[in-house]
């Protein structure tokens, strides 16, 4: 119906409760997770076959049933981008998945936990599938609906509850800009297809009308992905959650908001392109800035990291809004180092809470003499972030800035410059606190994570390395993705070519 | 027939209405009322372009998007309350301003 691996996702997801029904006994628990993790396997391999048969077509198009095909009916588009991002959900989601099994062995609940984790990748890759803006809407839901539910999982604490509330709040208004936007776009053009809105509204409507929509698209996803003024959910929602859902909002999900944003203002705001531009380089700039300067101040490792993405989404909305080849291969291939780069460092920072049951770096001060293994990958992590040669986060952060340089954005491009100069402070900070202080009483009690904690660490830090010494492959799949956005005639063909 | 202007006014209105009691209001029930009326400011554009669309015909596709999204509505709504149960059990208040641990 919606192709094989988001059915199959689908279908497993719909299936976790039967599985968890089965094994409710204790002890039986992690068999739960075992199942979550083969289902993103599976999936990952139906992808591929995808992949295959996008790779000879350009664009696979599936439509609902006959008599209602697009544009007056529902439909989904594929092409390189969409499958590029897939396969990112799915691997972040399969780490984090393996990770939640003993990270979250003592938590009760597990079986909502991990159908509530399949339904949030379904979303995500059900928005990057979308042909039109109703598909969009509906998985976007899905993900927003299961997030909201994730971070407010651990529901006996306050610091979930509130925090989940104020995200709930601030993304349902986001949600629903989007949805006047649909409107005022369906009420224009009569459609809601990506590719009839591309021809209908670069044909005849008032420029009044298309300014306030493109403003409510550009605030509506803005609020997911936090850019500066409403970022003011991230940070609490990013602390709250547990740690493999931070890894998950942070690297995948607040890129999936950029990606489908990005994608609709290449396509349905075509015509507008040098009003949007520059609103989302000046924007970029300001998430940067808030993000750096607000991750300077803070105490708690978690929240150190959400203020980190923050900045790094600054950067990624840079590279895109350079609407150049260059800069969207450099802002997808970012996309790519920062999912893992973040995945691993929340990931670590996991282990270290689940060791100590403090987030507070004062606290924390000397872990690396207790767990030295979670400490090297952390570090790795943190050197890769803070964009040091060998590692995969500089060949992307570099890619950004020759992309905004030969895009003449220099203003744009020195003050990224300047931001990542400014990040390297507090990146530096955790080393020297984690790795160099001496150790206090909670990091001298701590003890070692266990070995099945450390696997998906190993792996990721392995892929820091890996992509930094090896990125040209990485590379080339992101310049495919890129091209693939930009073949805008190629998208629109593939829909009204037909009529 | 009235219109379709006073329709766009009419869904514009509610939804400053709307934002302005997300922003204002304390109660957190009211919040989540405020919520109910965004979402119901963008079904009435919707259903008032569906309607203009031709005169003597309605176009399925705005009811389509609308009878979805009353749905999702419902969810989100039972969700947040869910959460304002919880929220009360811990603060004993449905003052939003009380649930300042985390900085706004």
């Amino acid at each position: 119906m919606f192709t094989w691996p988001l059915d199959a996702l689908l279908i497993f997801m719909v299936g976790t409760p039967a599985v968890g029904w089965l094994v409710h006994k204790n002890g039986y628990q992690k068999i739960l997770g075992i199942y979550a993790s083969a289902s993103l396997l599976i999936t990952a391999y139906f992808l591929y076959g995808l992949y295959k048969e996008a790779a000879e077509k350009g664009i696979i198009l599936i439509v609902g049933q006959l008599p209602f095909s697009p544009p007056l009916g529902a439909c989904l588009e594929i092409d390189m981008l969409s499958i590029f991002m897939a396969f990112l959900y799915i691997i972040i989601g399969l780490f984090a998945t393996a990770y939640s099994i003993k990270f979250m062995e003592s938590d009760s609940g597990l079986t909502e936990y991990y159908t509530l984790i399949l339904g949030m990748i379904a979303g995500m890759i059900g928005i990057v599938f979308a042909g039109d803006f109703f598909t969009l809407f509906v998985f976007w839901e899905l993900m927003c609906l299961t997030s909201y539910a994730l971070v407010a999982f651990r529901k006996q604490k306050w610091e979930p509850i509130e925090a989940g509330f104020k995200y709930l709040v601030m993304s349902v208004a986001g949600s629903v800009t989007i949805l006047l936007a649909m409107s005022f776009l369906y009420g224009m053009t009569g459609t809601l297809n990506f590719a009839a809105l591309a021809d209908g509204l670069t044909a005849a409507t008032s420029e009044g009308w298309l300014y306030i929509t493109l403003a409510l698209v550009i605030v509506g996803f803005g609020v997911k992905a936090a850019i500066v003024p409403f970022h003011t959910w991230l940070p609490d929602a990013h602390s709250a959650a547990p740690s493999p859902i931070s890894a998950m909002l942070s690297g995948v999900m607040v890129q999936t908001a950029v990606c489908a944003l990005i994608r609709i203002l290449l396509l349905v705001f075509n015509s507008a392109q040098p009003a949007w531009q520059m609103t989302l380089a000046v924007f970029a700039v300001f998430t940067m800035f808030g993000g750096n300067l607000m991750a300077l101040l803070q105490n708690d490792l978690k929240r150190l990291l959400a203020f980190s993405t923050i900045a790094h989404l600054g950067y990624i909305i840079f590279g895109f809004a350079t609407v150049s080849q260059d800069g969207l291969t450099a802002a997808l291939f970012h996309t790519i180092n920062h999912a893992i780069m973040k995945t691993l460092l929340f990931l670590c920072a996991g282990a270290f809470i689940r060791q100590t049951r403090t987030r507070d770096l004062r606290k924390l001060r000397g872990i690396g003499k207790t767990m030295p293994a979670t400490v090297v990958f952390f570090s790795i992590g943190t050197i890769a972030i803070a964009a040091f040669p060998p590692l995969n986060g500089f060949w992307s952060e570099m890619m950004i800035i020759s992309a905004g340089v030969r895009a003449e954005m220099i203003i744009f491009s020195t003050l990224t410059l300047a931001n990542m100069a400014l990040s390297v402070v507090y990146y530096f900070r955790l080393i020297r606190i984690i790795v160099l202080e001496e150790p206090t009483k909670v990091a001298k009690e701590a003890i070692r994570a266990p070995i099945s904690m450390l696997i998906p660490l190993l792996i990721l830090a392995f892929l820091c390395v890996f992509i930094g010494v090896y990125p040209g492959p990485f590379i080339g799949v992101s310049s495919k993705a890129a091209e693939a956005m930009l073949n805008i005639e190629a998208y629109i063909d593939s829909v009204l070519g037909g009529l | 027939m009235i219109p379709l202007n006073y329709y766009i006014a009419c869904a514009v209105a509610l939804y400053i209405i709307g934002m302005y009691c997300l922003a204002s209001k304390r109660n957190m029930i009211k919040l989540v009322m405020g919520i109910e009326i965004l979402v119901n400011a963008a079904h009435l554009s919707f259903i008032a372009f569906s309607a203009y669309r031709a005169v003597g015909y309605i176009d399925p596709l705005g009811h389509v998007v609308v009878i979805m999204s009353i749905g999702f509505a419902g969810c989100v709504t039972a969700l947040a309350l869910a959460i304002v149960t919880y929220a009360y059990k811990h603060y004993k208040t449905l003052d939003v301003r009380k649930l300042r641990r985390l900085k706004w």
